[in-house]
């Protein structure tokens, strides 16, 4: 516990976005409120052989304009993009790097699939010319590893914990949880924090043979929905404690009030409802909050039938028959695997700082076995305190991470005091 | 040991010496390397030895029940903790609730199973003509969800990814989630498989300046390291506390000639942050990668320990390069010669690693 010390208040500084509607905070936030659709046929890889091959790609991303510092033949696709989202965000916190370099940071950077865009790559070498000829400039590049160094690197850290988290689906949140701890705790300065993905052969086909690839797109919550698209990105958050952002005079998007982590050690693919509903509470209990308090959720919803009516039934567990609004972006961006809940805290911390709801596109009519607002369609204004970002993966990995309106004397302050009082 | 700090109260080991921790501290005490000459047909690598876990098939590791579609990496860490879970008559240790965390680090879950899966989607008549049950192999964090599965814990359970400094971020994590509320009790490990894809991407990674180097053909090994941490205030059940982990410095040289000097300021923090000086130093277990790094790592520990000169265990010598896997075998050589040295006690014991990926870092632990 952290009974021995005073722990500080972690409020998000620096926005950094890397998706397939909009690079940068700014084009996110633009295409989170237009209700913008990443969806396109698959130019990734050779798609031919599938009866269907949405995707959401971004293919208007050049790494040398994003990344500067990095020798960028070095690393692959998931890293470039994991600097590139975290040279934004310290812009974004106006934070000057050189300050950063002075302090103790931690880069945590959540994945599902670390490089396995080069695996596929060298595998295909390997198919067509034998193992002996693989690529040896892409062999050096695919421990997962790699990820949270490129960030660190890119920004020239050095006095720096840079660790991967592989978690799957739920990594970004992870990766945002461990940056919280990192800056509450007192032992860390900054923490650069978040996920990053990018789309591959491996994870498409075994999706598709699941069958639990969508045909053309995402419809979270919808009666007729047929499944995910896999998509591609990276978005990293820049934390600090309050007392750093104040002396700095920085501008302070959110604050970062919990998180809860859990394991089902149930079944290795299949979400437990009651041991989602058990993360929940635990997340509300790290926070503080209480499930009246929470004013909106960002599901995990990945638009399969089976993780979006678990889903549903564990948050009633724990909000009782009228759960506030539960939006899912994947509707829009994909599922960035794990960028996923990055990207979905990047788009909750958005949405506490302007005071609106992302829709969920794509939404005919609800699921009734759902039976949640998730939103449709269109933005709506909503002022908005407190926000749970929901994360499952694979092997039972629970992720979720409350956020707080930043008011200095508001929701968050109060209760954070609370919290320190108890 | 009256300490309020983290403390490793068990440990096991699944390795080339063979399954649990008697078979790994008389390893560690025999010094005898172990190497097995490598069936091309079953391992089409570019090298023709390795050090390999004995039976570390995972039918044959754990039976035939629910195994059928297991990945090596997977049943080796479902191994290792359930050795040290263990008590000895098929029962768990006493004290563990079921909110008992897991931090596992991995280098990249199972290449052999990631690259498989795509052949299978390359070479059959359809791309999706690809095994399902063989998908959750694909995912790094297959290993963890196994064995929490197989072994009831349903804390935390997170994967980290950092090369040959796996091992050690996977201890700062555990600690922090046990001072930040998140976990009473943390199993916390690494682990690491040998497999032919493996072989062929470190192979193709080494630099190309040195072909026919020694190095390029260093052993490959493989295997898991988990240990039992809890809260030096209430060891659970009695157990008797084994080490402190008194400090872990982690920290990211811009390149390779950086690397020992960056390592030589974690090992000084570490030492100020225990409260320790170079003479306390019983052992140390360096990760004496082959190659520029190791000779890094060399340099630091010259560097911060001066005249002194404590024992030096190398598992690398005995285990072969066990990548992500190597500190966790770094930390568990050491609590096995500890047990046998009543010269050990009380004193410290260093752990370091330089990733050819960039992280270093180093731990403390005080014995007990």
């Amino acid at each position: 516990m952290l009974s021995s010390m005073t722990p500080r208040r972690v409020v998000v500084t620096g926005l950094g976005a890397v998706t397939s509607i909009g690079i940068g905070a700014g084009e996110f936030l633009a295409g989170l409120r237009a209700g913008r659709s990443g969806a396109a046929p698959i130019t990734s890889f050779d798609a031919s052989g599938f009866e269907h091959s949405q995707g959401c790609e971004i293919t208007d991303f050049d790494a040398e304009r994003f990344v500067t510092r990095l020798p960028s033949a070095e690393y692959g696709r998931a890293s470039h993009f994991a600097a590139a989202a975290a040279r934004m965000a310290v812009e974004d916190a106006a934070l000057p790097v050189e300050d950063l370099r002075a302090a103790r940071s931690l880069v945590s950077v959540g994945t599902t699939d670390g490089e396995s865009r080069d695996l596929d790559r060298l595998v295909q070498q390997e198919v067509e010319l034998g193992a002996a000829r693989m690529d040896p400039v892409v062999a050096r590049r695919v421990p997962a590893g790699r990820l949270s160094v490129a960030a660190a690197r890119e920004l020239g850290l050095v006095n720096v914990e840079a660790v991967t988290l592989p978690t799957a689906c739920a990594a970004g949140n992870y990766a945002i949880g461990y940056g919280y701890d990192a800056v509450r705790s007192g032992e860390f300065d900054f923490a650069l924090s978040g996920g990053a993905d990018a789309v591959c052969l491996k994870t498409f086909a075994g999706f598709y043979r699941l069958g639990t690839i969508a045909p053309e797109r995402c419809q979270p919550f919808d009666l007729d929905r047929k499944g995910i698209l896999t998509g591609e990105g990276a978005g990293m958050m820049l934390l600090e404690s309050l007392e750093s952002a104040l002396a700095r005079g920085a501008r302070i998007h959110a604050e970062v009030l919990g998180y809860g982590l859990n394991c089902d050690a149930d079944h290795p693919v299949a979400p437990n409802e009651d041991s989602f509903a058990r993360c929940v509470r635990l997340a509300h209990e790290n926070a503080g909050v209480s499930a009246d308090d929470v004013d909106l959720i960002s599901a995990h919803g990945t638009g399969t039938k089976a993780n979006d009516v678990s889903e549903a039934r564990a948050i009633r567990q724990v909000f009782g028959g009228r759960p506030p609004r539960m939006v899912s972006i994947k509707s829009m961006i994909g599922h960035t695997m794990g960028a996923a809940s990055a990207l979905a805290a990047i788009a909750c911390t958005l949405a506490l700082r302007e005071g609106f709801i992302p829709p969920t596109i794509n939404h005919v009519r609800t699921d009734p076995e759902c039976d949640i607002d998730c939103v449709p369609n269109q933005a709506v204004d909503a002022d908005l305190r407190v926000v749970q970002n929901n994360a499952l993966a694979f092997g039972g990995n629970n992720a979720v991470l409350i956020l707080g309106r930043h008011e200095p004397d508001g929701v968050g302050g109060a209760q954070a005091a609370e919290r320190g009082a108890a | 040991m009256n300490t309020s700090g983290p403390v490793i109260t068990a440990w096991s080991a699944v390795s080339a010496f063979g399954i649990g921790r008697e078979t790994f501290s008389a390893g560690v005490r025999s010094r005898q390397p172990v190497v097995t000459a490598l069936d091309p047909e079953r391992w089409p690598a570019p090298v023709d030895r390795a050090c390999l876990v004995p039976g570390a098939d995972p039918r044959e590791l754990l039976g035939r029940k629910g195994t059928r579609s297991m990945d090596r990496v997977t049943g080796l860490a479902v191994a290792a903790v359930g050795r040290l879970l263990d008590d000895g008559e098929g029962g768990r240790i006493p004290g563990l609730d079921e909110d008992t965390g897991l931090v596992l680090g991995t280098s990249n879950g199972s290449v052999s199973s990631i690259m498989a899966f795509t052949r299978d989607s390359l070479t059959q008549d359809r791309p999706y003509l690809v095994d399902p049950a063989r998908f959750p192999n694909t995912v790094m964090n297959c290993a963890a969800g196994q064995s929490a599965i197989r072994h009831g814990l349903r804390g935390p359970n997170v994967t980290i990814a950092g090369g040959r400094a796996s091992a050690l971020l996977a201890l700062n994590h555990a600690q922090r989630l046990q001072r930040c509320g998140h976990a009473r009790s943390v199993v916390c490990g690494a682990v690491e498989e040998f497999s032919a894809e493996r072989a062929w991407l470190e192979w193709h990674a080494r630099p190309e300046q040195d072909p026919g180097d020694a190095s390029r053909a260093a052993l490959t090994g493989e295997g898991c390291a988990v240990l039992l941490l809890e809260t030096g205030t209430d060891p659970a059940a009695g157990r008797p506390v084994l080490a402190e982990v008194a400090a872990v410095e982690i920290a990211l040289p811009a390149d390779e000639k950086n690397t020992g000097p960056v390592l030589a300021d974690c090992l000084r923090r570490a030492l100020h942050r225990a409260g320790l000086s170079a003479e306390d130093v019983w052992a140390l277990a360096p990760a004496g990668t082959p190659g520029p790094y190791g000779a890094q790592e060399s340099t630091a520990l010259a560097e911060v320990l001066g005249a002194h000169d404590p024992i030096r265990l190398s598992c690398t010598d005995l285990l072969g390069d066990t990548n992500a896997a190597s500190a966790a075998f770094q930390i568990a050589t050491l609590l096995a010669s500890a047990e046998g040295d009543p010269a050990a006690a009380g004193r410290a014991a260093l752990v370091t690693t330089a990733d050819p990926d960039g992280v270093v870092g180093c731990a403390v632990l005080r014995l007990a």
